[in-house]
């Protein structure tokens, strides 16, 4: 393209990517995208023109490559040798680690999430929440991805599901003091305000009166997911006509859908014309058989979450790690990507990135790109009701992008990233970055 | 006029493509001295865009120096609404090209007053110094811009009312709502049009077959209004097979021979070389434009007491193609008609043409024929 760079145009801070393939709705549309790193926005192309006289600093070329909202992973136990759920000597070293976990999670092209806290004493929650909260006002790509507050999975769960959770730390609530006793009842904030830390809380809804505290977490603009739970189908629907819009990890940890009692998975079948809840799904290939999860696909396509429910050994070699459950410390063992609990045959969670569940998926599902992606950010952008800000490549909505090429792969094709930008900024790029050609 | 034919549509849209392209590379435009673009929206242009985009892709021409002015836009729908002209230019065209935003001009629909925003926009082509080549399309009724059948041929840029056919055959782009569909537009007015020193018009499919038949055979007339094409001296309508259906088969055979012979003698361009490649000196802002506000005769409102007649009634060529007119520029080329004050009907009928249409003379007949459909 012709480069003339006239030597007055003033800067904007927009880029233009062109030449691309957009993720919008079920479709790859081609059409350019501008983002602005002033704003960290995405922008209206046609009114930045039209309006403000703005031209892009930079055009960049993807060559036919796709473009899709960044990557939002709703379950995240910890990264990169850091576990959420640890508490240490010095507290301020959490703040710390969390933002090094933060900064190389956006390489994985997951550029926000939900911190998952598994269940832990009440002393873990109240030291550790306000570090997990969203960062709100603060908008720095050099941060990396970005916390949109704590998923906080326990204590209130059901002890004959509790996974890999110790039993002795599991409680039951059976007023809303007995939450807050845990948790702290400044990191719930207060009603109507939206300023908990916490974002989501995985809950059993039989356990005590759980199902009747729904309502107070929902006015605190608390998510509640219904996990780690032995409900019936008409416990399950209860919680949901309460306020409960999602479900944990769909078929681990709960009881499996048998005919004359369809359990939580029954409330998907569209009963009782109640919302259907958003659910997420493990695409590790190890907690779920391909089939389950294309069966959970389409029975409700509209809320289907793809979480890696990842463990801190993401991205370490294989051998045993020390973990802290609850008051107990015990040892998860990663063979390849299996994690298990030293000494027994449980699953502790997945060691796999939210893009590697995306190719599974894309493999397993045949199903399209757009589909695919979809399930990790229009969906749980969505469920999380922030669809405005994320999970979208419309204007208005924060430039977090991830740039993928395609590459076949045993007769599949998969997803590789490229490049990613948090808040219109490049914060990672594959190879070297190719020096910017036809500034315009 | 030039009448190009070419067999497919695409075949017509890249003959103006190419056109455009050379024109402005001709040009050699500046900062100081840009190339002055009329634009159009609608079915028959998309493609011109698109062809141009990928001469500006290929590295072939720059809009750096191009200032573009659009023909019309709808009134009262927001501004980015997928229907509005703003949207048509920027999705098939300026986003794809490099023209600074200051340089595009587009009628706002949404303007606190819109006779204002008319005048400003008819003083801001005058101050870009009038439009070097005005692209247009044509409506199967004939229209240009949105100058429907009935609107002057004097007409400036103005409010007008849609026809209720336009608005009917616009539902399908507002949810087959004609509720939705404006009924206002802002129009750049057919004596705009004129006034630019070059217009060509792409007229392509069937169903704009009649249109190009009255525009061309017929004549000047203001229930087809492409037709005032007839009175300028640089228009050139590109035309592909479909649209010359309604044609004599005489017409196009004509028209094909021309483009034949002119190519054969290296004389394609129309324009004076001086046109084409104008100077500094030419084109300097000194030299300005009257204001037309004296040609909007349509709507003066004459004084009850005087005579609705026109007391000083100018030929048709010097009011429609004004001496002032930038389209004028090529005087040169042409000897300038003196002004005369006719006092009847009879006298401002030239005397030699009333001679000959009353000799029945065949031969003479048909040799008259033949010049007045090449004219």
């Amino acid at each position: 393209m012709p480069a003339a760079v006239p030597p007055t145009r003033p800067r904007t801070g927009i880029t233009r990517f062109t030449n691309c393939r957009l993720v919008k709705g079920d479709s790859l549309v081609e059409e350019d995208l501008w983002v602005s790193s002033q704003s960290g926005k995405i922008v209206s192309s046609q009114a930045a023109f039209f309006d403000d006289l703005a031209l892009p600093d930079e055009s960049i070329d993807l060559g036919g490559r796709i473009i899709s909202p960044g990557l939002i992973d709703v379950q995240l136990n910890g990264a990169f040798g850091f576990n959420f759920s640890t508490l240490l000597e010095d507290t301020a070293q959490y703040g710390k680690k969390f933002l090094e976990v933060k900064k190389g999670l956006v390489a994985t092209g997951v550029t926000s999430f939900l911190p998952t806290l598994t269940s832990q004493t009440s002393g873990l929650y109240q030291k550790v929440l306000p570090y997990l909260g969203p960062s709100r006002g603060i908008r720095r790509f050099e941060d990396g991805s970005e916390s949109l507050g704590a998923h906080v999975e326990g204590p209130f769960l059901n002890p004959a599901k509790n996974g890999i959770h110790s039993k002795d730390v599991l409680l039951e609530a059976q007023t809303f003091e007995d939450i807050e006793a845990c948790y702290g009842k400044a990191n719930l904030g207060a009603r109507e305000s939206n300023n908990s830390p916490m974002t989501m809380v995985t809950v059993a809804p039989e356990r005590g009166q759980m199902s009747k505290l729904i309502p107070e977490l929902r006015k605190r603009g608390i998510i509640c997911s219904i996990g780690h739970s032995a409900a019936t189908y008409e416990e399950a629907l209860v919680a949901i006509e309460a306020g409960a819009t999602m479900i944990t990890h769909l078929f681990n940890a709960m009881r499996p859908l048998h005919h004359r009692n369809p359990g939580i998975f029954g409330v998907l079948g569209a009963a009782e014309n109640l919302q259907r809840p958003y659910f997420g799904v493990i695409a590790d290939g190890i907690h779920l058989h391909p089939t389950t999860v294309n069966i959970a696909f389409n029975t409700f396509r509209e809320g289907f979450i793809l979480v890696t429910d990842a463990m801190h050994m993401m991205g370490l070699p294989d051998g045993a790690y020390q973990w802290t459950n609850g008051d107990a410390t015990s040892n998860i063992v990663k063979v390849g990507p299996t994690l298990l609990l030293e000494g027994t045959d449980t699953i502790a969670g997945s060691s796999i990135s939210l893009i590697e569940c995306v190719n599974n998926f894309l493999k397993w599902s045949g199903t399209t790109i757009p589909a695919a992606l979809k399930t990790v950010t229009a969906t749980p952008a969505a469920m999380l009701g922030c669809q405005e800000t994320k999970g979208s490549l419309n204007a208005g909505a924060d430039a977090d992008l991830v740039i993928f090429s395609e590459q076949l792969k045993g007769g599949t094709t998969e997803l590789v990233i490229d490049e990613v930008w948090k808040f219109g900024n490049r914060a990672y790029c594959r190879g070297p970055v190719k020096p910017p050609h036809g500034t315009k | 006029m030039r009448l190009i034919i070419r067999e497919k549509p695409d075949e017509a849209s890249s003959y103006v493509a190419d056109y455009i392209a050379h024109r402005i590379k001709e040009f050699k435009p500046t900062r100081e001295r840009p190339f002055v673009l009329g634009l159009p929206t609608g079915g028959s242009p998309i493609s011109v865009y698109q062809l141009l985009v990928e001469k500006y892709k290929a590295g072939e021409i720059s809009f750096e120096n191009v200032v573009t002015f659009n023909m019309d836009e709808y009134v009262g729908i927001p501004r980015d609404h997928p229907q509005s002209y703003h949207t048509f230019m920027w999705r098939h065209f300026f986003s794809h090209v490099n023209i600074p935003p200051t340089n595009v001009h587009i009628l706002n629909g949404n303007a606190p007053d819109l006779a204002a925003e008319c005048d400003a926009y008819e003083a801001a082509i005058v101050a870009a110094g009038g439009i070097d080549l005005f692209l247009a399309g044509i409506g199967s009724d004939g229209h240009i811009a949105f100058n429907e059948p009935g609107s002057s041929l004097a007409s400036r840029t103005r409010v007008k009312t849609l026809a209720y056919d336009t608005v009917l055959d616009n539902a399908r782009f507002f949810d087959d709502d004609i509720a939705q569909v404006p009924r206002l537009a802002l129009t750049v007015g057919v004596q705009t049009i004129l006034d630019a020193r070059e217009v060509v018009a792409i007229v392509v499919g069937a169903r704009k077959a009649v249109a190009l038949r009255e525009c061309l055979e017929s004549s000047v007339n203001h229930m087809w209004t492409l037709s005032a094409l007839q009175l300028h001296r640089h228009a050139t309508i590109v035309a592909d097979e479909d649209a010359t259906l309604e044609l004599r088969v005489r017409t196009v055979k004509y028209f094909r021979d021309i483009e034949k012979v002119a190519r054969a003698q290296g004389f394609e361009q129309l324009l004076s070389t001086r046109l084409r490649t104008v100077s500094d000196v030419t084109r300097n802002p000194a030299r300005t434009y009257p204001q037309p506000a004296a040609a909007v005769v349509v709507d003066e409102v004459q004084s009850p007491a005087t005579s609705p007649t026109l007391v000083h009634p100018q030929p048709v060529n010097a009011s429609l193609l004004r001496a002032a007119s930038p389209a004028a520029d090529d005087q040169s080329a042409r000897s300038v008609s003196p002004d005369f004050v006719p006092d009847r009907m009879a006298s401002r009928i030239p005397e030699p043409e009333l001679a000959r249409r009353l000799t029945p003379n065949p031969e003479q007949q048909l040799f008259i024929r033949t010049n007045a459909v090449g004219a």
